[in-house]
């Protein structure tokens, strides 16, 4: 048992106070890829305070499980889930401004925006159907309406975060989300 | 004589740290901070355990596995990291 | 020896201070670069002190293994900037 109050010592306290300290760090972390930053650096302190304190066994189970492992895993996870996957059809594919002001209000939530090409109309709304896409984006026929993009998307959240968007509104027509099903639902 | 030239090189290795570490604090590009802190970073460890491979030449292959693989692997982040970031650089 | 030890802490209170405060992504990875090194070289230093193989051997190991997620993260990190124009 090490005298942790001896005065020679005392360094292993200092070290171990590092582990609240950057614990405390990845909690208040909002985007998820700084957290994953943070939750490394929080598993190298914790290595080091675990060999400190003799368990070197721990300390290797931390670096490679708790640290590598978990953090490449969790990165890849991050990456699949915070995103919205938007059909377009290829030959016309809607300008860049239109895509940069529909990335705006996604970034606070953190989403990544996905273009997914389809030949045509109808696999474009087939596709929404099959739930392979979470939206489209078509220009309809120029006869009928002036607005020269309308954006469909089937999840009523998503449908939320980008109705209240105005740049967006005047640049494209956002159709209402579905009535909620359980044959829609996610 | 040996006892006081490993401690030499081991704070020499801290002053490389150090020096090396404090412009990571200011708000200069990240390739500028990259390679100050990857010289500095690999030159102070290795000093570092060059002092403790003085200090116990017992432990000789666990040190010199740790010289190496630092040598090798810092460098190698180096680029790793250089490559990765260089895109958000270009729009700054 | 302990005082090299306390100076080390020292140095790597400032990457710490860095990660938390920048919020740039690829800043906090510069940081947490200079963390694994550094926490690796106190093992070290702290199983030389002590005269411990067994946490010398695991320094070393994480010294050569830690910066391999390094890389890992930078590259996911990498493809999803690409791929979403995910900013910071």
């Amino acid at each position: 048992m090490i005298d942790l109050w001896n005065e020679e010592n005392l360094y292993i306290v200092a070290i171990a106070a590092l582990l609240p300290l950057t614990a405390g760090l990845v909690i208040v972390q909002v985007n998820p890829y700084f957290a994953l930053v943070m939750r490394g650096i929080l598993g190298a302190v914790a290595a080091l305070v675990y060999a400190l304190f003799g368990a070197a066994d721990v300390a290797l189970t931390e670096a490679l499980v708790g640290t590598m492992l978990s953090i490449t895993l969790y990165a890849i996870a991050v990456r699949s889930s915070l995103i919205m996957r938007l059909g377009i059809i290829e030959p016309d594919l809607p300008p860049e401004d239109l895509l940069q002001t529909l990335r705006q209000p996604l970034r606070p939530y953190h989403l990544r925006l996905e273009l997914v090409p389809y030949p045509d109309q109808e696999s474009l709304q087939a596709a929404l159907q099959d739930k392979e896409v979470h939206g489209i984006c078509f220009s309809p026929n120029p006869e009928i309406t002036h607005i020269p993009y309308e954006i469909q998307t089937r999840v009523p959240r998503l449908y939320q975060i980008l109705s209240g968007h105005l740049p967006l509104e005047t640049m494209a027509r956002l159709n209402p989300t579905p009535e909620f099903t359980p044959t829609n639902s996610l | 004589m040996i006892d006081g030239l490993s401690y030499g090189l081991m704070i020499v290795g801290l002053i490389f740290w150090f020096w090396g570490t404090l412009p990571l604090v200011g708000d200069r590009s990240v390739l500028f901070k990259l390679h100050s802190l990857s010289v500095s970073d690999t030159l102070g460890s290795m000093s570092m355990i060059a002092g403790l491979l003085l200090k116990i030449p017992r432990e000789w292959p666990l040190l010199i596995l740790a010289l190496i693989s630092l040598a090798i692997w810092n460098t190698v982040l180096g680029y790793v990291l250089a490559y990765c970031s260089y895109r958000d650089e270009d729009d700054d | 020896m302990n005082g090299i030890i306390i100076a080390m802490l020292l140095a790597l209170l400032i990457p710490i201070y860095e990660a938390y405060r920048d919020s740039h992504i690829w800043q906090k990875m510069l940081a947490f670069a200079s963390i694994a090194t550094k926490t690796s070289m106190m093992i070290l230093v702290v199983s030389v002190l002590r005269d411990d193989w067994m946490i010398g051997v695991v320094g070393v190991l994480i010294l050569s293994v830690g910066n391999a997620a390094l890389m890992l993260l930078a590259h996911v990190i990498k493809r999803s900037d690409e791929a979403g124009v995910y900013e910071p």
